[in-house]
């Protein structure tokens, strides 16, 4: 070997490192994105609505006290609460979600810490066993899975820490277990949008269903409901086809381009959320439909998707409120000042079509 | 092998072997083609071919860089994540244009590959170890770039998703012409014959003198490129950019086709027109089973069987 070789290598050896982290300094350094033409979220933050309790409404139903749950009484002001979300905030769901929390705190002036498990249970548990041990007094989870909680659940009994869960359940005893549950009824949900998909269409012809990821809760919830009502008040109308997609734009896109193919005559289509649904609105577009020729129910409530009811290529939106941060600290106020609070508390969601769509395009999350 | 040539009727079975082994993947897509023809309904109709072009498009693109560098016997499981790289990357410089854009974003995957050519032939990490290490680490500057979907409003890059030229899309296009050149580049360039030999034996390559590091680097570098692009045709053709979804579980779907294309993963031979047949072959059948409404959880058992019965295939060849 030439006496140069190494040195040539070692020279080659430095310029590639040294060109990598020029060029990564250089990818952020003169960034320049598109102009965001439906941003300004932040001006429109006044309008959110916060949620609104729909069950149960006078009272009924279990409820559960600080002295059946164990503990003392405190005054959440000089409380820390802490807040273990499940998934990343890389949805507008769980930006909503989270943001809404963290506000309510501010608001309030309680001191809040967080934990965010990025969609891995095994750190949902360590978060919060976390959050215990850096002395949270009450806690707020939003629970990634319903199942293996006992752990968690046994280091907050022994030391009588109140648990409110939000969006999803957990598989224990409420009142003894945890406090409360705060979250929308998903088979309503699907319910609502059958209603609508039956109004839009006309309660006859063929449609389709673009199905949530496999084995989650809201998935089967949001399609039983669907289809059950859809049996019961109009049997005109009836499901061709069902795929899952997946809760994704692109694989919604993807489906539906196949299926407005193999299937021309479609009138609706359901989406069990609202990127599935503007996949949808992607497909027809390219395929060269009108806006309207295909109705397309959607459940969530996102900016966008209440923009497709606008540019009219969406028939309606069941809305899924995120912002559970009013009610849930209410919650946590009222139990741990000593009142009953319900072990289920079911929150009204509103709905989206063309008649409120462009007035109430900010409550949009 | 000689000994068994001798007996006439294992010179039959070998040969009808060989045969499988090499056209087997075309004769999968004329198979699948007919049974649609026949029982898919609106299935032959010019609308349908193209949705099915322009849906391979990204796999197949994705697909040709694949097949290089398991052509040296190495395989890059980066990809999808480059691809999501890509799109952040898209969005993030769309500021400056649609053509500066995208000029950054196949730069970010020259990068990545860069990153895992350089830990391959450098420091000498196993490929399926140093394209581990840069499938995590691009998916998660994605996400730092990029944290959540934003929506692409530029005219030029819808342009590009859903228009055509003379009928067929810009996206099947651009792919056809980028399978010409690998083609191309694998049979009849140096690199393409140095590639091949650094497949076929290291060692051996080496002693013949040829720039193993080199080929090595500009192989991985080749296949980050070509994922980028895959990268930006997707965000075109879904007008949006979705870091956090786009591009996953891409290099199965790209490690299927190759080898469903009769690429051996030992390396020392590529076949760009089998890739090419083996992407169209996975989509058929995705597309099938779609048109028919079966359950999803059915494609994916369909694909292995494909998989287990292109490997069963090329078994033999394992032996030569």
């Amino acid at each position: 070997m030439k006496p140069t070789a190494p040195l040539r290598r070692a020279c080659a050896r430095t310029l590639l490192a040294a060109g990598l982290a020029t060029s990564l300094a250089l990818m952020t350094g003169c960034a320049k994105s598109e102009d965001d033409s439906g941003g300004d979220r932040g001006a429109s933050q006044g309008k959110d609505a916060g949620q609104v309790v729909a069950s149960p409404s006078g009272g009924t139903g279990p409820s559960c006290a600080i002295d059946a749950y164990g503990g003392e009484k405190r005054d959440l002001k000089s409380a820390t609460v802490g807040f273990s979300q499940s998934e990343k905030e890389a949805n507008p769901f769980r930006i909503a979600e989270t943001a809404s929390i963290k506000a309510e705190a501010q608001q309030r002036g309680v001191k809040l810490l967080t934990a965010n498990a990025q969609s891995q249970f095994s750190k949902q548990i360590s978060d919060v066993q976390d959050l215990i041990a850096k002395g949270a007094d009450l806690l707020v989870i939003a629970p990634l899975n319903s199942d293996g909680w006992e752990p968690v659940l046994r280091a907050a009994s022994a030391k009588h820490i109140p648990i409110v869960t939000v969006d999803r359940k957990i598989n224990a005893a409420a009142c003894k277990d945890y406090v409360s549950f705060i979250g929308s009824d998903f088979v309503e949900q699907g319910r609502r949008a059958a209603d609508r998909m039956i109004g839009a269409t006309g309660g006859k012809g063929e449609i389709a269903v673009l199905l949530g990821a496999a084995g989650n809760n809201v998935t089967t919830e949001r399609t039983k409901g669907f289809e059950d009502r859809i049996k019961e008040k109009a049997p005109g109308l009836k499901i061709v086809f069902r795929q899952t997609t997946e809760f994704s734009r692109e694989k919604g896109q993807s489906v539906t381009e196949n299926l407005i193919q193999s299937r021309p005559g479609i009138k609706g289509i359901y989406a069990e959320n609202d990127e599935m649904g503007l996949g949808a609105v992607n497909a027809l577009k390219s395929a060269g439909k009108k806006p309207g020729a295909v109705k397309i129910v959607t459940i969530d409530g996102t900016r966008n998707a209440v923009q497709g009811i606008v540019d009219g290529w969406i028939s309606g939106v069941i809305e899924s409120n995120p912002r559970f941060g009013p009610l849930a600290f209410q919650t946590l106020d009222s139990f741990a000042r000593g009142e009953k609070v319900a072990q289920d508390i079911v929150i009204q969601d509103s709905s989206y079509t063309k008649d409120n769509a462009e007035s109430d395009l900010g409550k949009a999350y | 092998m000689t000994e068994l040539s001798l007996a006439p009727g294992a010179v039959d079975r070998d040969r009808a072997l060989r045969l499988l082994q090499d056209y087997g993947v075309y004769g999968g897509v004329l198979a699948l083609l007919l049974f649609n023809f026949v029982f898919t309904p609106h299935f032959a109709s010019a609308e349908n071919f193209r949705t099915q072009a322009v849906q391979v498009a990204p796999v197949l693109i994705v697909a040709l860089g694949m097949a290089l560098a398991i052509g040296t016997e190495g395989v890059d499981l980066s990809v999808g994540s480059v691809m999501a790289l890509s799109t952040s990357l898209l969005s993030l410089y769309l500021g400056y244009g649609p053509w500066t854009a995208t000029l950054i974003a196949v730069a970010g995957g020259v990068v990545a590959g860069l990153a895992s050519g350089a830990l391959v032939a450098f420091v000498g990490v196993q490929p399926i170890v140093a394209t581990l290490a840069s499938m995590v680490a691009a998916r998660g500057l994605a996400l730092v770039l990029l944290p959540q979907l934003k929506d692409v409003h530029d005219p030029g890059l819808a342009a590009l998703g859903s228009g055509d030229v003379l009928g067929v899309p810009h996206l099947a296009l651009i792919a056809a012409a980028l399978a010409l050149l690998v083609a191309f580049v694998v049979r009849r360039s140096t690199f393409g014959r140095q590639l091949l030999a650094i497949g076929d034996s290291r060692p051996a390559a080496r002693l013949a003198g040829l720039p193993v590091r080199r080929v090595l680097v500009v192989v991985y570098v080749c296949s980050g490129a070509l994922a980028a692009i895959a990268g930006v045709l997707a965000t075109a053709r879904l007008t949006a950019s979705d870091p956090t979804s786009l591009g996953t579980l891409m290099e199965l779907s790209a490690i299927t086709a190759v080898v469903v294309g009769g690429t051996p993963l030992s390396g020392g031979r590529v076949r760009i027109g089998g890739t090419v047949a083996g992407a169209v072959l996975i989509q058929l059948l995705t597309t099938t089973l779609v048109k028919h409404d079966l359950p999803p959880s059915w494609t994916q058992i369909a694909q292995a069987v494909v998989i287990v019965a292109a490997v069963y295939a090329a078994r033999e060849r394992g032996k030569r």
